[in-house]
């Protein structure tokens, strides 16, 4: 086996997921462009990838959440931005990481919706969802229904 | 250069273990490129739940769509891999059943195999290797005649074997145990040309195969340089005159054993392994050692017993020969204890190798340990089956090499 | 700030959620990201090595395919290190890193065995449920402040 050096040693790397009518990834480099000072940024299908020293890069996140709070996403990323190993162009296929994203992504209209509802609404007055560990209790009439179904 | 060849990916695990750079090196190494065929979510939707295997595992249902993308043409690719891990019993039933469809549905030559993570590129280069022949050189293994006079060496790690063929007929032959792996090819080669009464310089074409097959073929500057995998299948059915149509050939050798699906001589799906010797022709040498016999004469005194008789479980050849020691002590005969070694070995060979194949008749057995006739019958025994046993079947992987190597002669 | 796990460990959404309420998310991510920022031995793509599944050992035993393991390398020390967790049980769609069931229910058992705050969700499937499922993590998250 060979030894291993790695590149952007101490650096962090986000994607910045954006989910939006009003706002394209576009938008959102030109921004990030503006107030960047060295950071790497890639523009992609979905939001921006930015790479860089990890204060720098969560300035440049907290600056761009503001444009569109409830429609855009962060998430940390391994690997720097166009890194063969994990580039789409090298394997052939999409890593099987994006279609997990894929997946999210068709929820993620749901909590924008959540995000706009909370922003007037204190989400202690909000009942809580199913809990699914919890196995919902068979409803009355059902079970007496079942009774009368055995019964007849 | 060549175009690579485009080995697709079907795989749960390997990333996770470590060992992804091998599989990608050995696919290198062999002029082939490791790729993930490309689905989308939509694919792995309807595809998961069209295939109707109903598993828990994300990435293996991400297999699945990407296995059918495959089939049904949406992906182009030319040959396929499929990797598990070892002790996964999901995955295996995944594995499994994805090598069967794509070999059903698809000309796509396939090999499966289950990693641990001390699986290395050296492990996987003769499957890739073989992979890479059927998707580059269907041409050359539809050959199903040998014309000239060609020369075809196998450097075994139990025996190194030579042939001399002259058009279509087998006219030398060589055989001799491997010690030093170049000293024993020449010795072979030598023999098996006298044997043919032509010397080396009329030789027209020569092809190299088995473990020392790099290092043979380079010494006696062979035009044809290849794995055993697709020699031996397609040596075993030249050999058996089954050139047309489905075939399985087994192979159990002197370090591991190979089980070939074959369709028209060409290989389809194939493994090659065992978890020890202890499942090889080295068992049953040792087992003819302790009885004091040579190992020739191993099976006609197995087929003297009867190997219910005597409990035997070759999974670890130090246990193997334990039992065997245990049995002789505890006053089995040895024609029983022969038997139930040959059973043994044949038991581990079914469980191991042959279900990761679909078994079509003719089975064709093959390579040295064919000869022991106690062996071929426990595993018609176990296959429910009458084995063909070629003549000239422990040379094999030299008579393969012969035939393949007429195709390099020069028409000049 | 409070180590939070998610589950599945490479959701953008509880991702976000987790740093948006002012928490540091243990992600997937973030532990590849210290393997290939670390000098080693070659072994792409994730750089993981044939060691990392030995190091598993500690949270799963030898017969446990070794994707396993080498996948509880990755997760084992940040169950260890979290203060809290968040599960989406219905997440059957997450590959790669969370591509694996038996890890995945070994992930889930560890976490349940650790005396931590958890939240316990499934995906929203509407925006009445998205409501539901941003105020229960929202609050989570803010109680979870107000303890730390």
């Amino acid at each position: 086996m060979t030894a291993y050096t790695p590149t952007h040693v101490g650096s962090v790397t986000k994607y910045i997921v954006v989910e939006s009518f009003d706002i394209t990834p576009a938008d959102l480099a030109i921004r990030a462009y503006e107030i960047s000072k060295g950071a790497m940024i890639k523009e992609t299908c979905f939001g921006l990838v930015i790479n860089g020293k990890e204060e720098e890069v969560d300035r440049i996140v907290a600056e761009l959440r503001k444009i569109d709070p409830d429609h855009i996403f962060v998430k940390d990323r391994g690997f720097p931005p166009g890194d063969a190993r994990r580039c789409r162009a090298n394997l052939g296929g999409a890593r099987p990481g994006y279609n997990g994203l894929e997946y999210e992504m068709t929820i993620i209209p749901y909590i924008s919706h959540g995000l706009e509802v909370l922003n007037n609404k204190d989400e202690k007055t909000v009942p809580p969802p199913d809990n699914p560990l919890e196995r919902p209790v068979l409803d009355i009439s059902k079970l007496k229904k079942l009774i009368y179904a055995q019964e007849s | 250069m060549t175009r690579p060849v485009r080995i697709a990916q079907l795989s749960c695990g390997p990333e996770y273990s470590g060992i992804q750079h091998e599989i990608d090196e050995a696919a290198r190494q062999v002029g082939g490129e490791i790729f993930y065929p490309d689905v989308a979510l939509k694919d792995i939707h309807r595809d998961f739940a069209k295939f109707g295997l109903d598993v828990k595992s994300p990435d293996l249902k991400l297999t699945i769509a990407r296995a059918m993308a495959l089939v049904e043409g949406r992906v182009e690719a030319d040959a396929v891999f499929i990797a598990t891990c070892f002790r996964c019993a999901e995955a295996a039933i995944v594995r499994n059943e994805l090598r069967r469809y794509i070999n059903e549905h698809s000309r796509l030559p396939v090999v499966s195999y289950s990693f641990t993570e001390r699986t290395t590129s050296g492990t996987l280069l003769t499957r890739m290797e073989a992979l890479t022949t059927i998707a580059r050189r269907r041409a050359l293994l539809a050959r199903e005649t040998q014309n000239g006079l060609t020369l075809g060496v196998d450097s075994g790690s139990a025996t190194t074997k030579a042939i001399v063929m002259r058009d279509d007929q087998i006219i030398g032959t060589g055989w001799q145990p491997t010690t030093e792996v170049l000293k024993s090819a020449h010795e072979v080669i030598a023999h098996a040309l006298a044997e043919a009464g032509v010397t080396r310089d009329e030789i027209q074409a020569v092809g190299t195969t088995g473990y020392g097959r790099f290092l043979v073929g380079k010494e006696i500057k062979a035009d044809l340089i290849q794995e055993e995998l697709t020699v031996n299948s397609k040596g075993a059915v030249y050999l058996a005159n089954r050139q047309h149509g489905p075939a399985t050939v087994i192979d159990i050798g002197g370090m591991d054993n190979k089980a070939i699906s074959v369709m028209d001589g060409i290989p389809g799906v194939f493994t090659m392994g065992g978890i020890c010797a202890g499942a090889s022709g080295r068992f049953l040498e040792m087992t003819a050692k302790r009885l004091g016999v040579e190992i020739t004469e191993l099976g006609p005194l197995s087929m003297k017993g009867f190997g219910g008789r005597v409990s035997m479980n070759s999974y670890c050849i130090v246990f193997g020969t334990q039992s065997l020691v245990n049995a002789l002590a505890a006053g089995s005969t040895r024609e029983d204890v022969a038997a139930a070694a040959c059973h043994s070995v044949a038991e581990q060979v079914y469980e191991q190798q042959l279900q990761e194949v679909d078994i079509k008749e003719p089975v064709i057995m093959v390579g040295g340990t064919s000869l022991i006739e106690g062996l071929v019958f426990a595993m018609g025994e176990l296959l429910q089956t009458k084995i063909v046993v070629p003549p000239y079947s422990q040379y094999i992987g030299a008579v393969g090499s012969a035939l393949l190597a007429s195709g390099f002669i020069k028409d000049d | 700030m409070a180590k939070v796990f998610i589950y599945p460990a490479t959701s953008l959404i509880l991702s976000d959620m987790v740093a948006r309420f002012g928490h540091t998310p243990l992600s997937s991510a973030t532990a590849i990201r210290e393997r290939i920022q670390t000098a080693g031995l070659e072994s792409p793509p994730l750089q993981i090595t044939p060691e990392e599944a030995k190091k598993g050992l500690k949270w799963a035993a030898v017969e446990v395919p070794a994707g396993v393991r080498g996948r509880m390398s990755l997760y084992g020390p940040m169950i260890e290190a979290c203060e809290a967790a968040i599960i989406i049980n219905d997440a059957d769609l997450a590959f790669g890193c969370m591509g694996c069931a038996r890890t995945n229910e070994l992930i889930k058992f560890l976490v349940h065995q650790k005396t931590i705050p958890r939240l316990e969700l499934n995906y929203p499937k509407n925006e009445e449920e998205g409501v539901k499922f941003v105020a229960a993590i929202k609050r989570f998250l803010t109680e979870l402040g107000a303890t730390k």
